[in-house]
């Protein structure tokens, strides 16, 4: 009877154990069935966020051409050496490392040791921007903890030609200053993402899930400009600056038919490889100056006051007028620049002796309304439109904007005294005069060449200031303008026209600075049918201050040379020689 | 009795053999099929591998591509231009210009970078005749 109480004695005892492991298997199934199936997409993702790695990619920017795709700064792929400090905690052999990077990069090893002692990051680039060759060497050692970081860099072919109308990009390689800035979008492209499985140390598996959204290329972008004439209006710009010891300058050439501009060049420059961004003295030296600073144009001006009397129909180039060496205007006289009194004058002899009492006499047959209207409608005292970021207005008083406007204003203003505009204001109103008395706007960009296809820019115009015919005649009028200055300027096989214009600059305290001037030439080329529109302004040149003296002889020697380069047939044909 | 068939060993003998071995080939067959899949994953990731490694190798001419380009650009600066002109050249401005009128255009300058051009068409390249052709393939002198 022992035996049957003992096998129940011990059934519970198993039963228990059965029941315990079915409770475990019953709660583990059920720990399983949350993991898998109810919290399955969080675990997942989990799992996936620690083997996946997803980084942004981006392609190559674009490149700035000139108008005959001559590039002007352009972008080649570049590699920064990086090494784990950890790897180099041992001296000597970080010492021996850097001293076989060092044979295959150039870079002093002390240098690059130094750079690892003195920071404290998991890694540091020791080598930057090497080229494809150095890599390459970098690659064949195979060191332990140094890696190439692929990258980019910016190359300029022409060196440091338009430099400020160009701009620089920084470390990231975005647009900072210039048209680099301004046209970032399209030059930038659009950022891929690069999705792959990786190792434990972060490392691309071989073998892995691997998928790419692929980043746009920057598109390459044709600028209007010329890389001949702007390397010629450079090379005028640093001869002035030389043989005048001037403080500055800019010189601009427009195509008049079509208000691109072919050259825009400005002093101080600077270099273009080299910008020295944490300087804060250099900063300067970035702007563009033709379109960020205003100067008083003086008796340039005179072609514009010249238009609207011709224009209204008020005068002709032969219309009589007496100076009797001063005007009276709201109790100020007004002088001419050489004092002198030239008794029975023409509208032509006005325009050819640059006499202020003439320019005051015909703004007061205009009067200030159709004066300043004129004035408007030339561009002055408004943006360009020119795309270019940092463009300034200029300044240009009237009745209506300004309560104390008087009328000796429009005196002073006639010959380019107590307005101010910008180099480039001027020039395309000048180009406005050889275009037919079309003003158009500034154009600098002819041709955005992308991934998907090519987009041409077209000229605007931008208004219609004068009849055709009155620009005819201003064109005529400053054509003898030049004619007597052939001391100066000569421009030999073409018949060229211009003004010369030489005008005080407005000291920080409102007044004029006293001995210092800004010389200016505002030339058309040629007269028969305009292709160059040239403006020169030199900034306080030393001893001689007259804008024929010092500009003109530039203006003659840009026009020349960039005609001949042009293929424009000289007008006289002496100098023509056909070949069959 | 010497030639008494026995038909029924032989058709033992016959079932006896081929049971067998229809199951040990067809333990095969499920081998080799469980081992397709393998395959298969092996031929594609080498081919993965292979591909990136060939993007490996475009990007790196793309590279050089690239740094050819720039170089080339460099080569046809102005600056240089007038350089090895003035010192290697000895040339001097000239003091007297005579313009020649010619009509026909002067050749368009190669566009660099070259990336967003459109492909030039491929000109057909210049074929000797078929005899010729076949004069070639001959070891003749």
């Amino acid at each position: 009877m022992a035996a049957p109480r003992k096998k129940n004695a011990y059934a519970w005892r198993i039963w228990a154990v059965i029941a315990v492991i079915g409770l475990g298997a019953v709660v583990a199934t059920l720990r399983l069935v949350q993991l898998q199936i109810i919290d399955h997409a969080e675990y997942a993702a989990q799992a996936r966020r620690s083997h996946i790695s997803q980084v942004s990619v981006s392609d190559r920017r674009g490149a700035l051409l000139d108008r005959n795709g001559y590039p002007l700064a352009a972008s080649e792929d570049s590699f920064n050496v990086m090494v784990e400090r950890r790897a180099w905690e041992n001296p000597e052999e970080a010492q021996v490392a850097a001293n076989k990077i060092s044979g295959a990069t150039g870079v002093p090893a002390s240098q690059m040791v130094d750079i690892v002692e003195s920071v404290d990051v998991f890694e540091v680039p020791v080598a930057r921007n090497l080229s494809f060759e150095q890599a390459e060497k970098v690659r064949e050692l195979d060191l332990y903890g140094v890696r190439l970081l692929e990258g980019s860099k910016r190359v300029y072919p022409e060196g440091n030609l338009a430099s400020q109308l160009l701009g620089f990009v920084g470390q990231d390689s975005g647009g900072l200053t210039g048209l680099e800035a301004d046209l970032n979008p399209q030059l930038g492209g659009a950022a891929g993402t690069l999705t792959f499985e990786r190792d434990g140390l972060g490392r691309e598996l071989a073998i892995g899930e691997r998928s790419e959204s692929p980043a746009l290329p920057g598109s390459d972008i044709v600028l209007t400009i010329d890389r001949y004439i702007q390397r010629l209006a450079e090379q005028e710009l640093d001869k002035i600056m030389k043989d005048r010891s001037a403080q500055g300058g800019t010189i601009i050439v427009v195509q008049p038919k079509t208000g691109q501009v072919l050259a825009m060049a400005s002093r101080p420059t600077f270099d273009l490889s080299k910008p020295d961004t944490s300087d804060e003295t250099k900063q300067a030296l970035y702007r563009n100056r033709a379109i960020t600073d205003t100067y008083e144009p003086g008796s340039v001006f005179k072609l514009f006051t010249t238009a609207a009397a011709l224009d209204l129909g008020l005068v002709s180039p032969t219309t009589p007028w007496n100076d009797s060496g001063v005007v009276k205007v709201d109790g100020w006289s007004i002088r001419n620049w050489d004092f002198s009194a030239n008794g029975t004058q023409t509208v032509q002899q006005l325009l050819s002796k640059s006499l202020n009492t003439g320019a005051a006499w015909l703004a007061g047959l205009c009067g200030p309304d159709r004066f300043y209207d004129y004035v408007r409608r030339f561009g002055f005292g408004t943006l360009t439109n020119s795309g270019l970021s940092g463009e300034v207005e200029g300044k240009v008083r009237t009745p209506e904007s300004d309560p104390g406007w008087r009328s000796v204003d429009a005196a002073t203003n006639s010959f380019g005294q107590g307005l101010s505009a910008t180099p480039l204001q001027m020039a395309m109103a000048l180009a406005a005069i050889a275009n037919g008395g079309t003003l158009m706007q500034p154009q600098f960009v002819k041709q955005i060449m992308g991934p998907t296809g090519t987009e041409t820019v077209e000229p605007l115009v931008a208004t219609q200031v004068t009849t055709p015919e009155t620009a005819r005649t201003l064109l005529d009028m400053m054509g003898v303008v030049v004619d007597g200055m052939s001391n100066y300027l000569d421009v030999s096989g073409y018949k060229v026209g211009g003004k010369s214009g030489t005008a005080n600059i407005t000291g920080e305290n409102g007044g004029y600075k006293p001995g210092a001037y800004i010389s200016s030439f505002a030339g058309i080329a040629p007269l028969n049918d305009p292709q160059l529109a040239i403006l020169i302004k030199v900034d306080e040149p030393k001893d001689v201050p007259w804008g024929t003296v010092v500009a003109a002889p530039s203006f003659g020697r840009i026009a020349e040379q960039a005609l001949a380069y042009m293929k424009i047939p000289p007008t006289e044909p002496v100098l023509v020689r056909g070949v069959q | 009795m010497a030639t008494q068939h026995r038909p029924f060993a032989q058709g033992r003998s016959w079932t006896s053999f081929t049971l067998p071995v229809i199951l040990i080939g067809a333990s095969f067959a499920v081998g080799l099929a469980a081992l397709l899949p393998l395959v298969q994953s092996s031929g594609v990731t080498t081919t993965g591998g292979h591909i990136r490694q060939l993007e490996q190798e475009r990007s790196t001419w793309q590279t050089q591509l690239q740094e050819q380009e720039v170089r080339v650009a460099q080569l046809g600066s102005l600056e240089r231009i007038e350089r090895e002109a003035r010192e290697r050249l000895k040339m001097v401005p000239p003091k007297e210009v005579h313009h020649i009128s010619v009509d026909v255009p002067g050749p368009a300058p190669n566009r660099i970078p070259s990336r967003f051009l459109e492909d030039q068409p491929a000109s057909p390249l210049a074929r000797d005749n078929l005899w010729e052709e076949i004069a070639s393939w001959l070891p003749l002198p």
